[in-house]
């Protein structure tokens, strides 16, 4: 999996792309950690966008349920956006939809940014 | 159409096993857009074995891996030879808790349940055994 960071008006992107199995998880969860846990700069938001995600496995859901907590203790919004269908499906049943917002694109997501919502 | 093979209980091979999944897949002619829960049981259950093959003493050695195609449905089946485990006997996730209390285990079985149309264990000749089918039209 490769892994993208872009900052566009108040919304830093993380832009993973291929699969997150466990092969992947470990590596994605130490950047998350780095973005989130840094304390240097405060990020208004930070959103992943899912258009090119097209696995996740439960290693996958762990370790963005963990970046979802960082950002909650560090007063970060964070939500992900544009996910494709099979990821989408993960993330329903695993019950994450209810604790993590999912938005349907990145104008969604930057709307409710500038409302100060997750 | 049944194949299968067989690797040694390590995080490595589950490349190999992903990779036999998609020869499969392609000889048997099926839609790409359904391998998806496959791939995703393959992983949650390969990795559980691989997992209870490090604590010394309880290590499965060996994973077969079994894929058939029916009339109308795939079935995967994967054997172990560790000592007897369920893992359909773990509860599932409370999918109620709050992001702070959400317990990060029994995901991957809660998935497996989920995407598969059935799934079931037994214990055949000191074997645990794995049995997952999907249709394969809906």
């Amino acid at each position: 999996m490769k892994l993208r960071i872009e900052t566009l008006a108040e919304v830093t992107y993380v832009i993973p792309e291929g699969r997150l199995d466990f092969d992947a998880a470990p590596d994605f969860q130490e950047a998350m950690e780095r973005l989130l846990g840094g304390g240097t700069t405060q990020l208004p938001a930070v959103i992943i966008d899912g258009a090119g995600l097209e696995y996740a496995s439960s290693a996958g859901l762990r370790a963005i349920l963990l970046a979802a907590r960082a950002a909650q203790r560090a007063g970060i919004l964070f939500g992900l956006c544009a996910l494709q269908p099979a990821v989408r499906e993960v993330f329903d049943l695993s019950g994450f939809s209810r604790i993590i917002a999912v938005h349907a694109d990145r104008a969604t997501a930057l709307a409710r940014a500038r409302q100060g919502r997750p | 159409m049944t194949v299968q093979r067989t690797v040694p209980a390590e995080a490595s091979q589950l490349a190999v096993l992903n990779q036999f999944l998609r020869d499969f897949w392609t000889a048997a002619a099926l839609a790409p857009a359904r391998m998806g829960s496959f791939e995703l049981a393959l992983e949650e259950i390969f990795m559980n074995l691989v997992m209870h093959a490090r604590q010394p003493g309880i290590a499965p050695r060996r994973v077969e891996l079994t894929l058939s195609l029916g009339p109308d449905a795939v079935t995967m089946m994967v054997e172990d030879d560790g000592p007897q485990f369920d893992p359909l006997s773990l509860p599932p996730p409370d999918l109620t808790a709050s992001l702070a209390d959400r317990n990060l285990g029994g995901l991957g079985v809660y998935l497996v349940r989920n995407v598969m149309d059935t799934v079931s264990y037994a214990r055949i000749a000191g074997r645990n055994q794995l049995r997952m089918t999907k249709r394969l039209a809906d």
